[in-house]
């Protein structure tokens, strides 16, 4: 569903979610631990990491309610950009 | 950082909403805790825990005085267990009131009484002030793109007025809800997070009436110590040295900003290298100005309530 990179990226901001268990699509990153302050950090992670930058519509606290949405909105972008 | 900053400060929050479920354990258990909340239950007339308990609402008078017992109590036990002691107290926003007892200016009977005072102060007075204004937070918002939606408020007649400085780029803004869908629409067109909006307002030089009420209404009579370490003010980073000054300090909070960057200036001007943060705290320990500035060490109820490690002999 995503690459290994958004994985990797993902799981360093999801401290409820132990190493040996699957990141679910549909569950909610703020149960998982992401609060407000992560998401701007990993905003940046993010950017930095597809050269991508998150503007407008995508600037919504939703985009990050859980990895399929996220993920959508990334490769959206990483798309848009190539 | 450099080699001189080998000092550590304590950090009282500023207070984030708390479900009583996060911290009851602590609460009734926790022999710093149950102390705490024994003397403020005398203050208050009623069972803390019990009210906390029953009562909806994030920010409730009671959801703030256990906020404030809370990381009162944090910070006795996480003092009974190590020898560091704090070089400087400074709390942001909410967290003012807990550093001035803390740093011994106010007692802690008069915080709990000018907590849930200034809660029903606060109820009563924006039932009927400024009901249409309300204070937003935002991130990734550096000062030149602050600047350009400023500027375009200006243009177009609108008040505003900064609340809050968190960060180079975090900011809150206080403003009338109309415009509030402008503003994030913009924020984003810029890149910008808008993250939750404060209703009632906070940090504003238009809640005059406020401060002078919360003087005669809640303030008045109460005694303030000169602060026996010193106690930085969230407002201007200035080390606060007389009791005086820590009075006026817990009511201009309602007119002026917080600015926090001035606050980790002083710091660590003061040789702080380690923070040690009393509470838990979501906002202004977590900003980058703060956490590449310090070692940033949280002491919230979940650490109080891991079991002690055992040294093997």
């Amino acid at each position: 569903m995503w690459d290994a990179q958004f994985e990797e990226i993902m799981r360093r901001y999801v401290p409820f979610l132990d190493a040996d268990e699957p990141l679910d699509p549909d569950a909610s990153l703020r149960e998982l631990g992401l609060d407000s302050m992560g998401i701007i950090e990993m905003m940046g992670t993010l950017e930095a990491a597809y050269d991508v930058r998150f503007l407008d519509e995508v600037l919504h606290l939703q985009t990050f309610a859980t990895a399929r949405t996220l993920w959508r909105s990334v490769s959206e972008m990483a798309e848009a950009v190539a | 950082m450099d080699e001189a900053r080998n000092e550590m400060a304590f950090v009282f929050p500023g207070m984030g909403p708390t479900p009583f479920d996060e911290v009851s354990r602590f609460m009734l258990t926790n022999p710093f805790a149950r102390r705490r909340i024994a003397a403020a239950d005398e203050v208050l007339g009623y069972s803390l825990v019990r009210r906390y308990r029953e009562a909806g609402g994030e920010y409730t008078e009671y959801a703030q005085v256990a906020f404030l017992v809370n990381c009162l109590a944090l910070a006795d036990w996480h003092t009974d267990r190590q020898e560091l002691r704090p070089a400087a107290v400074t709390g942001p926003s909410f967290g003012g009131k807990a550093a001035a007892v803390w740093a011994g200016s106010l007692g802690f009977a008069d915080a709990v009484r000018m907590t849930a005072g200034y809660a029903r102060l606060m109820t009563d007075y924006f039932r009927t002030h400024h009901t249409d204004v309300v204070t937003q937070s935002f991130a990734r918002t550096p000062p030149e793109r602050l600047r350009e939606i400023l500027a375009e408020l200006d243009e177009a007649g609108e008040w505003y007025d900064i609340s809050c400085y968190i960060d180079d780029d975090f900011t809150m803004l206080s403003l009338r809800e109309g415009r509030l869908g402008w503003l994030e629409r913009r924020l984003r067109s810029l890149g910008g997070l808008p993250l939750y909006t404060l209703r009632p307002p906070m940090h504003s030089s238009a809640f005059g009436e406020l401060r002078r009420r919360a003087a005669a209404e809640v303030v008045a009579g109460m005694p303030f110590a000169d602060p026996a370490i010193p106690l930085v003010g969230d407002l201007d980073g200035t080390v606060q040295s007389t009791g005086a000054q820590v009075r006026d300090l817990m009511l201009d909070g309602f007119v002026r900003p917080v600015r926090w960057p001035d606050v980790v200036a002083t710091l660590r001007g003061l040789g702080v290298g380690t923070l040690h943060v009393t509470g838990t705290d979501s906002l202004f320990t977590r900003v980058p100005g703060t956490t590449t500035a310090f070692t940033v060490v949280g002491i919230n109820p979940r650490t109080a309530m891991q079991p002690r490690r055992r040294v093997a002999v």
